[in-house]
């Protein structure tokens, strides 16, 4: 009998990952259609429904680009850890901790004029969610605490921790007893750029253009992507890599907690538990399908958040929501699979891996 | 606090440990081969909404948790194909998993919200045992299921430590390389610990709707399948530790919705902080120590293998 096996390219399919994404959307319609039929829906009209909402109109671009925000921006987040080969699984938590940061600066500068609160809103939220990492940072950098399940962890916690708040101190009073944080101050929301669209997409947008030259452009850049390749390499360079993994993961996880504080000024009106919304966690997928390369980002994050928004607007046609996260889920696998096959090679067993031919000349 | 009361914290404490338990397990057995699942919550909730289906269906409780246990196992091997057979990311791969079975689980489970369950395991009574005062309720009136998780903990060890599956499993997840030289399928031992541990997490679903809270409804796991990922490191990957984890953390549960009636004025949500925050501070004991002593976690935990990059 033979077995398949899988052999490494000499390099990656050329298009590999958009192919990919590709499959992994095509495979998740194919799901989706038989779903939908199970559910005795008319796939056509839910698909175009789906397109129509996020893709369609001014009005729809405006919703999928602000839900693509904070997914570009946990993705970034974990894109720039991934980059030097760490994993940071705290986006989701960082992104609450940015959030009841910023909501801890607009309790105190409720009166302050917009620009500047907001600024220092979004300060406010880079530094809790850099401060959530700090512990991973430090664990991982001289203890050597694998970051992936302390920053793990931290997620359930920093969730926590706005539950507590928002059922305990910052408890409205005028919120009739519910379980309600205060309404934010009106100027401390970010101003709209066409229909709903707020500035959060030029803010994600400098990050992330930022953020991708100076992984790409500078020293410390390179450093990082040596580092994230061996080991050894970045060691044996002179570089320090305890200093570099602490300073990465602190502003992996700022960035997350941006996205925190932009989705609190721009989409919502209070500080709410669900403020995260699992951001942070469809951000390590976004990273994951841009091969953690901070400009591939924002494209999956477009695509991505264009799925999310579809799911979404099908449910008043009586879809359930479960199939726009099952949609997801195979969207992921789909592109995981895809991924894999981009670089590797299926062999028969006994057959001698092929030597790709030289194409150039 | 009254008598009744605290035997009823306990009694709660057994099982909800119990619950966590059977899917901590789960995850010890996948981990020790070197796979790192973090589909723990999707595969729990796989496993409670098709319990309860089947439940509703078959009308018979032993069938219900022996789907649930396959169906788990089956969402696992979604995981398995992709990270063991073609070496993808576990990592991104196991956060996927959650957000299928999460989906799929309120896809199966939408007709079945609010319905009276067709079948539940019903708390096993050993005769006079059970009428023992504190030690009867606590531990001789509990539901099967946690008996089955203390015979599968012991027999996870067991298996784990006294058998050439055992040691063949072990040696997947600490060195790959070494266990295909030996001639043992790296690629089917490992195929078998993440399918195995998704039947225990899914068989710790099934505990929750035929037994703690019997009814299905979208987010019933409500987080435990992360507190199980963190069990495991909290008992350094031991069966005997992972089950007095268990016990403490099935604690701070029971304890979250008592603490008013004890008329202790804590915050039920700070004490839910509290297994995330051990386990933080217990892997930082861990990783202090192991400067002196090897590190509990299996050496290839998260690492593919794949043959030809030895």
């Amino acid at each position: 009998m033979k077995h398949p096996r899988l052999h490494l390219r000499e390099a990656p399919l050329p298009g590999g990952q958009p192919l990919a994404f590709a499959i992994g959307l095509t495979v998740a319609l194919f799901v989706g259609t038989l779903l939908l039929l199970g559910a005795g829906h008319d796939p056509v009209r839910i698909y175009s429904r789906m397109f129509e909402a996020s893709l369609g109109g001014p009005d729809a671009w405006a919703v999928t680009l602000n839900r693509a925000v904070p997914l570009g921006l946990a993705g970034l987040a974990v894109a720039v850890a991934g980059s030097m080969g760490l994993w940071n699984i705290g986006a989701e938590g960082q992104i609450m901790a940015g959030a009841i940061a910023a909501s801890w600066v607009a309790r105190i500068g409720g009166d302050w004029p917009g620009l500047v609160l907001i600024v220092a809103m979004l300060l406010a939220a880079l530094g809790g969610g850099g401060l959530l990492a700090v512990g991973p940072a430090i664990a991982r950098a001289r203890l050597g605490v694998n970051e992936i399940i302390t920053t793990l962890m931290l997620n359930e916690v920093a969730i926590r921790l706005a539950q507590w708040l928002i059922h305990g101190p910052w408890k409205d009073p005028g919120a009739h007893n519910f379980p309600l944080a205060p309404m934010l101050p009106d100027q401390a929301h970010l101003p709209t750029l066409f229909s709903r669209a707020h500035c959060g997409l030029l803010i994600a947008a400098a990050v992330i253009g930022i953020s991708s030259l100076a992984v790409r452009y500078t020293a410390w850049g390179y450093e990082l992507r040596i580092a994230g390749s061996s080991e050894a390499t970045a060691r044996y360079s002179g570089i320090s890599l305890s200093r570099k993994i602490l300073t990465v993961l602190v502003i992996s996880g700022g960035i997350a907690g941006l996205a925190g504080g932009v989705e609190l000024t721009g989409t919502a009106d209070r500080l709410t538990e669900s403020i995260s919304n699992g951001f942070g966690f469809a951000g390590i997928i976004v990273a994951a399908l841009a091969l953690m390369r901070p400009s591939g980002v924002a494209v999956v994050a477009l695509l991505f958040g264009a799925v999310q928004i579809g799911g979404q607007s099908i449910q008043t046609l009586g879809v359930s929501s479960s199939v726009s996260t099952i949609l997801q889920a195979f969207v992921l696998f789909g592109a995981i699979g895809a991924g894999v096959f981009s670089r590797y090679r299926i062999l028969l067993d006994g057959e001698a891996p092929v030597v790709p031919e030289e194409v150039n000349q | 606090m009254n008598e009744a009361s605290l035997i009823g914290l306990f009694v709660a404490t057994v099982s909800f440990g119990a619950l966590l338990y059977l899917a901590a397990l789960g995850e010890l057995l996948t981990e020790k081969a070197g796979v790192l699942n973090l589909g723990v919550e999707g595969m729990m909730a796989i496993g409670a909404v098709t319990a309860f289906i089947a439940g509703v269906e078959f009308e018979n409780p032993w069938a219900a948790l022996v789907v649930a246990m396959i169906s788990g196992a089956a969402l696992a091997s979604v995981h398995g194909f992709f990270t063991v057979a073609l070496g993808a990311e576990q990592v991104v791969s196991g956060l996927s998993l959650t957000i299928l079975g999460v989906g799929l689980a309120a896809y199966l489970g939408k007709d079945y919200v609010g319905l009276p369950p067709g079948a539940k395991l019903e708390p096993v009574q050993w005769g006079g045992l059970s009428d023992l005062p504190w030690v009867g309720p606590i531990f001789f009136s509990q539901a099967p299921l946690v008996y089955l998780a203390l015979v599968m903990g012991v027999a996870v060890s067991l298996v784990l430590s006294n058998t050439r599956l055992g040691l063949a499993l072990r040696a997947a997840g600490e060195s790959a390389s070494s266990t295909d030289s030996a001639g043992h399928s790296v690629l089917g031992l490992r195929l078998f610990a993440v399918a195995a541990g998704g039947a225990l997490a899914g068989a710790s679903g099934a505990y929750l709707t035929l037994s703690l809270t019997p009814q299905w409804a979208e987010g019933l796991t409500a987080g435990r399948g992360w507190i199980a990922v963190a069990l495991v490191i909290f008992g350094a990957w031991r069966p005997g530790r992972v089950a007095w984890g268990a016990l403490l953390f099935g604690g701070t549960l029971a304890l979250k919705t008592r603490l008013q009636t004890f008329g202790v004025d804590f915050s039920p949500i700070i004490l839910s902080m509290l297994p995330y925050l051990l386990t933080l501070a217990i892997l930082l004991a861990i990783s202090v120590r192991s400067r002196k002593r090897p590190s509990p976690a299996p050496t290839g935990l998260g690492l593919a293998y794949r043959r030809e990059e030895r």
